[in-house]
């Protein structure tokens, strides 16, 4: 017996999707996917960032991570309420297991949802979560060539945070080649040149959330 | 192994189906699979036997894989011409600029599949 189903193979997923974006809109609450290759920096501009907006919002992280805890203790040292994932050898984070673990948070109280995806540039980047922003990081030292290499990552990411700025006096890494790369594949999408050790660069990241934030709000006074 | 999660989902959508229709076998899937998606038709097929060797789903152990192509199509935001781009940096061949818009090749769907409610063609041990 033939039997006729035409569904999109992620369906599972773009429903759950679905269901924590109604839930992210309904509380007002701004959901950032964080992606990136491995060691790029993306705990680490977090914790940079809670740092800076601690007095500001009230910010919950959900991690991503193959195995350990270890990123969200380093959220959990600054105070910030985190929730890890271990996906046990997945190489990315699913809307199914996002939404397995909203309930932990308290989302009446709660402007800002960072989700740290799994390290890796290729796969997060197909996995609808919910949220409403998509950011890429890329760091000094992996190289030039990452932006053309890797198209469907950095087609689907709003910003790209370059991260690591403060290493290009060592590296051969060429600004402004890759910002032409990116507006060559994503002509809407903007990259960030940053450094999270020195805190070069973080300001225009830091004003691009609290826009973010006033948007959601705005959406919950008009409704 | 990004495929092996993807052929997660696909037997996770054909299960729920075929549990509403009393399926217990399935013999037979058919895809249709974008150039420009992603997703090498390879590794779909080796994930799909991985997953024919576990007794804990609905495939049979002589059950097919039948991967259809999706041609990638692009239309040129600038000129209008129609062409087959290789990557999603949908190059315009006579512009010469990334101005295409992606209209096929993206597709990753489950067309069809088949079953039985029986045991009659389950050839596993
Ligand atoms: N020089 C320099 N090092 C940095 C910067 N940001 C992060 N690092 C270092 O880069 C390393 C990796 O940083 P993480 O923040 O753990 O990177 P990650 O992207 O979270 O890594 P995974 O979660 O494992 O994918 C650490 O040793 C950081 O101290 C930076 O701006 N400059
Ligand atoms: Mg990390
Ligand atoms: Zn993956
Ligand atoms: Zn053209």
């Amino acid at each position: 017996m033939k039997i006729t189903l035409e569904v999109d193979v992620l369906t599972n997923n773009n429903r759950a999707a679905a269901f924590n974006r109604q839930l992210f809109e309904e509380t007002n609450t701004l959901v950032i996917n964080i992606m990136s290759s491995p060691g790029a920096g993306k705990t680490t501009i977090l914790e940079k960032t809670i740092e800076a907006l601690a007095n500001e919002f009230r910010i919950g992280v959900i991690e991503g991570d193959l195995a350990t805890e270890k990123d969200a203790d380093r959220i959990r040292a600054l105070g910030a309420q985190a929730v890890q994932i271990n996906t046990h050898g997945g190489c990315h984070l699913d809307a199914r297991m996002i939404a397995a673990v909203l309930p932990q948070f308290d989302f009446q109280h709660l402007d800002i949802l960072f989700i740290e995806n799994v390290g890796n540039l290729v796969c997060p980047s197909g996995y609808d979560l919910g949220q409403q922003h998509k950011v890429a990081v890329l760091s000094v030292p992996e190289g030039n060539d990452k932006i053309p290499k890797y198209p469907t990552m950095f087609m689907r990411t709003e910003l790209v945070l370059l991260n690591k700025i403060d290493l290009l006096p060592y590296l051969d890494f060429d600004v402004e080649q890759a910002k032409e790369d990116l507006s060559c594949i994503h002509p809407q999408s903007k990259l960030l040149p940053l450094s999270a050790k020195t805190g070069e660069g973080m300001d225009e990241w830091l004003h691009w959330i609290r826009e973010g934030v006033a948007r959601c709000k705005k959406q919950s006074i008009s409704q | 192994m990004h495929e092996m999660a993807l052929m997660g989902e696909i037997v996770q959508l054909i299960e729920q189906d075929a549990q509403m229709k009393k399926i217990k076998y399935v013999k037979k899937v058919e895809l249709l699979v974008g150039t420009l998606s992603n997703v090498l038709p390879d590794a779909l097929q080796f994930a799909f036997d991985v997953y024919k060797m576990q007794a804990n789903n609905c495939l049979t152990m002589n059950a097919e894989l039948i991967i259809h192509i999706e041609k990638a199509k692009a239309v040129c935001a600038i000129c209008g011409s129609q062409y087959e781009p290789v990557t999603k940096i949908a190059q315009c061949p006579a512009c010469l600029l990334p101005s295409g818009n992606i209209v096929a090749g993206e597709t990753f769907r489950i067309l069809a599949y088949e079953g039985s409610l029986t045991h009659e063609n389950y050839i596993g041990s």
